[in-house]
């Protein structure tokens, strides 16, 4: 099973990949609309956004938590090196 | 392929991980590392190989639950199941790490920050798949408009009291006990 190098999900059905595709690293919520993956600054915004809406934190406290959620996921390596 | 070193490294450092699984659940994460190490049957300086410090290795632990609750939620939401399915489904993870997950909401003020914000990304992992739940819910109109933090947080927040106040409830496991009661007094409140 693979999990998703920008996001971290778990994926095992072809509808969990980007566009249907096995051979994808990444899933279908970081697929854009044409199936490239999305950007650092996107797949960010994203889930700064969503962890304010689903669980109403503070901007500041979610950007820090997405921030370290994204430094562990092999997709966004290089905008976390000292 | 694998080295014989590198693979009894890696399962000397799984075990490591795993005794202190054990060992916070029944402690709290005020337990030292000697108890670990002494439970692990290795030297104290054996944990330190793997892990550099004790906060090193709270987050590696966190890191390891939340991905096996990542594995264990996923997939739930996409189902078109009920409401009542996903809850059961959380609550049943839940009751499988019950004792550690007990202890870790209990203690997670205390904890070093990067532990707080890797315990922020286990509850979005739940976050992610109860908003499709309710988003679907929403869009059938089958619960009131209330905002998704609001809902999410008051399913948390019940949980989590019935939880780190089991005394007053159970000796046994609350959410075994509690469970159908929470889940269909919790759909009352936000059902239309």
């Amino acid at each position: 099973m693979k999990n998703c190098i920008a996001c971290g999900m778990p994926m095992k059905k072809e509808s969990d990949f980007a566009m249907g595709d096995p051979q994808k690293d990444y899933c279908v919520y970081c697929a854009r609309p044409d199936g490239s993956m999305q950007s650092f600054e996107e797949k960010k915004q994203g889930l700064i956004n969503f962890t304010i809406k689903t669980q109403g934190l503070e901007k500041s406290v979610a950007e820090k938590a997405v921030a370290n959620m994204m430094s562990k996921l092999p997709a966004w390596q290089e905008y976390f090196k000292k | 392929m694998k080295t014989k070193r590198q693979v009894q490294k890696e399962a000397t450092r799984l075990h490591i991980l795993e005794t202190a699984y054990q060992i916070y659940a029944e402690e709290g994460f005020s337990a030292t590392t000697n108890q670990i190490a002494k439970a692990a049957s290795v030297s104290h300086g054996t944990i330190f190989v793997h892990f550099p410090t004790v906060e090193n290795l709270i987050v590696c632990l966190l890191d390891d639950f939340n991905a096996e609750i990542n594995g264990q939620l996923h997939g739930l939401s996409e189902k078109n199941e009920q409401l009542e399915t996903f809850l059961e489904a959380h609550i049943n993870v839940l009751i499988r790490y019950e004792a550690f997950y007990k202890r870790l909401i209990s203690e997670v003020n205390s904890l070093p920050q990067e532990a707080k914000f890797v315990f922020i990304n286990m509850q979005s992992i739940v976050s992610f798949h109860f908003n499709q739940v309710i988003e679907r819910c929403k869009n059938e109109k089958t619960v009131k408009e209330i905002p998704m933090h609001i809902i999410f947080n008051s399913w948390l927040g019940l949980v989590h009291y019935y939880l780190t106040n089991s005394y007053l409830f159970t000796e046994g496991s609350v959410l075994t006990e509690y469970k159908e009661e929470l889940i269909c007094n919790f759909i009352k409140l936000i059902e239309k």
